[in-house]
């Protein structure tokens, strides 16, 4: 073969194995799975997929999809910026209410956990860029698997309660929160979220305790805002400020980051991105498989239980289908539901091999408005990879 | 049995890590490419994140890296000086590129 021939050949081959990606469209397949857990662990977490120390980015593993409430030391890790306080004395602690208040406050831990009305929240919570690996071309950001997501029982005051004792004044509109995590330089700006006083109802809550202990120290420790239904980016940790006015200010991380394209699809081509956008906001229906996993190996005629877990923003699950036939039927998995509509709902799906070789399953979930899981192919490409909710695949091999 | 044993030691450490006194998140030393540039890569871009940050975002064009050091500057106030801008350009497209211009 000529030199020329190879490399006319090899240029085909590598088409052929990159479909349209070196054309235009953008194309969106199952995320990466392939990723171990790191041989060393973070502070109160197990080993996890480690992507970065500074900031700290840890990924649950696949395997955390198999029960409805995720343990505080499997639960995924992210935050924005490089400094974070390395000493918190919970006795003084506080947390402020400031702005268009008819008064300023300073609530410590204490008076959080003994002045209010505890309450409890089940929810699930997810990065928007989880999954972001499913994307091609690649978009920008942490190349997430599945497990950026979790869910867990919170414990805490309602915001609504604090706003209330401060008292909004008739101007307020905007409620901002910030915490304690800084940069490197002075200049760049804070993490700071801001959402309108018609976002917040009765089921936001500012959370001391997860799953029935103090939030791990790499989870928010000592409070978070708790935002059940939202995606995780709004969920301030270590949350020290709670500003209230009258008009948004303009702020990086809520103009620049955390954005779709503001159309039906939410996607754009990467030549053209689509303008203008829109926050990401609520979570889409989604499912992910727990067990069993990529690669592995299950015995002809044995009773496999293929257990995973579903959740939306909050309108709830109504069914999830299973297919052990690459997608051609579909039939109704079990499901568990305990834990309220904010929380993972758990599924499982018994199903006996009898052909040896490759067994791919399937999940898609349903919910309450009847709006269902798409394939993953069928998903619309978006340059920051957010809000990937495609039908999962697992393929076993049958011994 | 070396081994199992130090294993069974960190798993002892971590059940019983606990928010008392200071808590440091531990420092990951990454195999990140040496070669031209590392020096300006080194100086700007480790004040705000770890190494991990760039392998982490897969192989881009030369045009997404360039865009993120402008996004560093501009939006993040990193003091990025120009000369250092085209240095740390060259050296992710060469190492952690995708072949692409655009």
């Amino acid at each position: 073969m000529k030199r020329r021939d190879f490399l006319k050949t090899s240029i085909a081959a590598s088409t052929a194995i990159l479909g349209t990606t070196v054309l235009s469209a953008g194309e969106t397949r199952q995320p990466i799975d392939s990723r171990k857990v790191s041989d060393m662990a973070f502070p109160e977490k197990r080993p996890l997929i480690t992507y970065s120390d500074r900031p700290p980015l840890l990924e649950a593993p696949r395997s955390t999809f198999t029960r409805g409430i995720t343990e505080n030391d499997e639960f995924f890790v992210r935050w924005h910026l490089p400094d974070i306080p390395t000493y918190i004395d919970p006795d003084k602690y506080t947390i402020k209410i400031n702005g268009l208040v008819e008064k300023d406050l300073e609530i410590s831990l204490k008076e959080l956990k003994t002045d209010f009305e505890q309450v409890e929240v089940t929810a699930v919570v997810q990065c928007g860029g989880s999954s972001r690996s499913a994307f091609t071309p690649i978009p920008g950001g942490i190349q997430w698997g599945s497990g950026a997501m979790g869910c867990a029982k919170w414990k805490g005051v309602r915001l609504r309660d604090l706003l209330h004792k401060a008292g909004l004044k008739k101007e307020a509109h905007w409620i901002g929160f910030n915490g304690l995590e800084k940069a490197a330089y002075y200049k760049t700006p804070n993490f700071v979220r801001e959402l309108e006083i018609h976002e917040l109802d009765d089921h936001v809550i500012v959370a001391y305790e997860m799953n029935g202990e103090d939030l791990p120290y790499l989870n928010g420790f000592p409070l978070r805002l708790v935002l059940p239904g939202y995606y995780s980016d709004s969920w301030v940790k270590m949350l020290s400020d709670i500003t209230v006015t009258d008009k948004y200010k303009s702020l990086f991380f809520m103009d620049m980051a955390y954005r779709v394209p503001d159309n039906k699809c939410e996607c754009e081509t990467p030549q053209h991105h689509f303008k203008p956008t829109k926050p990401i906001t609520y979570m889409n229906v989604k499912s992910v498989i727990g067990y069993p996993e990529n690669g592995m190996k299950v015995y002809h005629n044995s009773e496999i239980v293929v257990r995973g877990v579903a959740f939306d923003n909050g309108t709830g699950i109504k069914s999830v289908f299973v297919s052990a036939d690459a997608g051609k039927t579909w039939e109704k998995a079990l499901l568990k539901q305990e834990n309220g509509r904010y929380a993972y709902t758990e599924f499982r799906f018994h199903h006996k091999p009898t052909k040896y070789g490759k067994l791919t399953f399937m999940a898609k979930a349903v919910n309450m408005l009847g709006k269902e899981q798409p394939f993953a192919k069928e998903i619309g490409w978006n340059h920051g990879g957010y809000k990937y909710n495609g039908i999962d695949e697992v393929t076993v091999e049958v011994v | 049995m070396k081994k199992l044993l130090l294993i069974a030691i960190l798993f002892v450490g971590s059940l019983f890590a606990q928010v008392e006194g200071d808590m440091e998140v531990p420092y990951i030393s990454y195999q990140i490419k040496m070669g031209k540039g590392f020096n300006a890569v080194q100086a700007n871009c480790l004040m705000c994140h770890s190494f991990g940050y760039i392998l982490n975002q897969g192989p881009q064009s030369r045009e997404f890296w360039h865009k993120k050091i402008e996004k560093m500057i501009t939006h993040f106030k990193a003091p990025i000086t120009k000369k250092d801008e085209k240095i740390v350009t060259d050296y992710l497209f060469k190492h952690y590129g995708n072949g692409k211009i655009k």
